[in-house]
């Protein structure tokens, strides 16, 4: 067999894009399809939480930091999952620099359907503006040197912002219509919010939908959901990372029809077994563990997760969701590290059934 | 290039310290010669950060008795006491910078027992808790165990030893005050510790 050409060396933004697309990368990149930031982070770039969810210098100076001290492959600079709801008009309990600023769902301002009113200039509202100027700070500082990935929540999310987690969930067994309603009215949200951030210069957007294994049914993922995340991918124009919670390896046959570019998958889910299921139809993000392993153990037991994902042939590599505030430096700092030493110690990893040729510091092909 | 430093592991963290303008402290340990060694740290860049994290530093100093090397701590046994550490960390950081730190003494006033407890050093590490009540003497012992990771004197339920063999009077009056309530003070660093983890939706209120 005819080993497969040397992959010269390419910058942060150009792996993360090819990882996207399955195509060829000279290691795999380290991404971030979520938050990143810490209180130590914070400190460093003087851009504590909550301001820095909420003024684009800062929320840019602080996503920033995943690059500049961390080693990663891409900067995220939407911390939360706030954003939309705040411009919907949900209250927002907006915390202190150690803590999420979280919507009150125990406060829904939707009832019906017909009570979803989106207000028509919502994407000036502050806290969604705030976003799209930290992109583009962000494009104009790093230009096309690192990939920027913005986010932009899913209808399922959203509709768990507005009306609350148990009145929709309770929605979504009594009335399947209504339920499809309430996303169809929430769904252009979704869309034009992605849109607006690839034009501000995002490279791709990771798009959250909490239809989590311990609240719905892969069924449930079937039958409301993936019709809906085809058309995002069909109408988004960048690669979209779809993130869920959770254990979702009985949904990821699903999921690897809708077309978009990757799945940002949990620590809940085996990395083998999800690349065997989703079968090269859709990349996987993932999945070091968060609440055990990044944020209590040590850099040996960060090194171990993603030496398991690269095994197992995962496409990008990052934290499974957005990591504790409190998570230490050198559990990230780790995670670039133990990529490159992988790489270094598997210079002709095989790949989709083929052998890669190595160079300094490991050349793959697509992983 | 960047600003994070290679400063060991890092084994305790104030995300807020208020009273240092709400920068982030964090305790780093660092081992040399074989010896462990503490370092306070701040990735703050505010102008009064330098002086806060000095402070916090000396403090532990003066209530854990230990050697300050220029920015490094440690217990002159040479052992770590990472939990006892840890503590002497937590305690000093809720200090105001103006406050001038002061040795615990080995006696204390506990208000279950309406009486005043006192710690006796035994030599070689080795301390006896008296007061008035068994059962909370007993308690209070078992706390300071808890807390520090002393070892249990097989028969004796009111005393504790540190693994070290070594007396650390200061640290043990540091230690004292919080034994008296060892579940408070456990539930206030889970409290602090479970800050800033985002919930999963069903999780969430």
């Amino acid at each position: 067999m005819t080993p497969a050409p040397p992959i010269p060396s390419m910058t942060p933004r150009q792996r993360v894009l090819a990882a996207l697309g399955r195509r060829p990368v000279d290691r795999t990149p380290v991404a971030n399809p979520t938050s990143i930031a810490t209180v130590e982070l914070m400190d460093l770039a003087d851009a504590p939480f909550p301001d820095a969810n909420r003024k684009p210098e800062l929320m840019a100076r602080l996503a920033a930091t995943g690059y500049t001290e961390l080693g990663f492959d891409s900067i995220m600079p939407v911390f939360t999952i706030i954003q939309e709801s705040s411009a919907l008009g949900c209250k927002i309990q907006w915390e202190q620099k150690d803590n999420w600023p979280t919507v009150r769902m125990h406060e829904p301002i939707f009832r019906e359907p017909e009570d979803i009113r989106v207000p028509e200039n919502w994407m000036e509202h502050p806290d969604t503006e705030c976003v799209l100027e930290a992109i583009r700070i962000l494009r104009r500082e790093f230009g096309g040197e690192v990939a920027i990935i913005g986010k932009t929540m899913g209808p399922w999310s959203l509709c768990y912002h507005c009306f609350g987690v148990e009145p929709f969930l309770l929605m979504s067994l009594d009335d399947p219509e209504k339920t499809r309603q309430c996303l169809e009215n929430l769904k252009e949200m979704t869309v034009a919010f992605g849109i607006a951030q690839a034009e501000a210069g995002a490279d791709a957007v990771t798009l959250p939908d909490h239809a989590t294994g311990d609240l719905v049914s892969a069924e449930y993922y079937g039958r409301y959901l993936k019709d809906l995340h085809k058309e995002f991918a069909e109408r988004i124009p960048i690669p979209i990372i779809l993130h869920i919670c959770g254990r979702t390896v009985d949904r990821m046959p699903y999921i690897a029809e809708t077309g978009m570019a990757a799945f940002h998958y949990d620590s809940k889910n085996d990395p083998a077994e999800s690349m065997a299921v989703v079968n090269g139809r859709i990349g996987l993000v993932g999945n070091i563990n968060n609440p055990e392993t990044l944020f209590a153990r040590t850099p040996e037991d960060v090194r171990r997760e993603v030496y398991k994902n690269l095994d197992a042939g995962v496409n990008l590599i990052a934290p499974e969701c957005a990591i504790p505030l409190q998570t230490s430096i050198e559990n990230l700092k780790e995670i670039p590290l133990a990529v490159q030493d992988w790489h270094r110690e598997h210079p002709r990893a095989p790949v989709d059934g083929e052998t890669a040729t190595g160079q300094e510091g490991g050349n793959v092909r697509a992983r | 290039m960047g600003l994070t430093q290679d400063l060991g592991r890092r084994v305790e963290l104030v995300p807020i310290d208020s009273q240092g303008g709400d920068i982030t402290l964090a305790l780093y340990r660092q081992d040399r010669d074989g010896m462990p060694h503490y370092r306070v740290h701040t990735y703050s860049r505010r102008e009064a950060a330098p002086v806060r994290v000095a402070f916090v530093a000396g403090a532990m100093g003066v209530l854990g008795d230990c050697e300050i090397a220029g920015p490094l701590l440690r217990f002159p046994c040479g052992a770590a006491h990472l939990l006892a550490a840890r503590r002497l960390f937590l305690e000093s950081s809720k200090l105001a910078s103006s406050a001038a730190p002061v040795r615990q003494p080995l006696e204390i006033f506990d208000k279950k027992s309406a009486g005043t407890v006192v710690v006796t050093a035994l030599g070689a590490g080795l301390y006896q808790v008296t007061g008035a009540d068994p059962a909370r003497v007993e308690s209070i012992a078992l706390g300071l165990r808890k807390l520090a990771e002393l070892d249990a004197v097989r028969g004796r339920s009111d005393q504790a030893a540190f693994p070290c063999r070594t007396a650390h009077d200061a640290l043990m009056g540091l230690l004292l005050g919080r034994a008296l309530n060892v579940r408070s003070a456990l539930r206030e660093e889970e409290m602090t510790a479970s800050r800033g983890v985002l919930a999963a939706p069903s999780a969430q209120k």
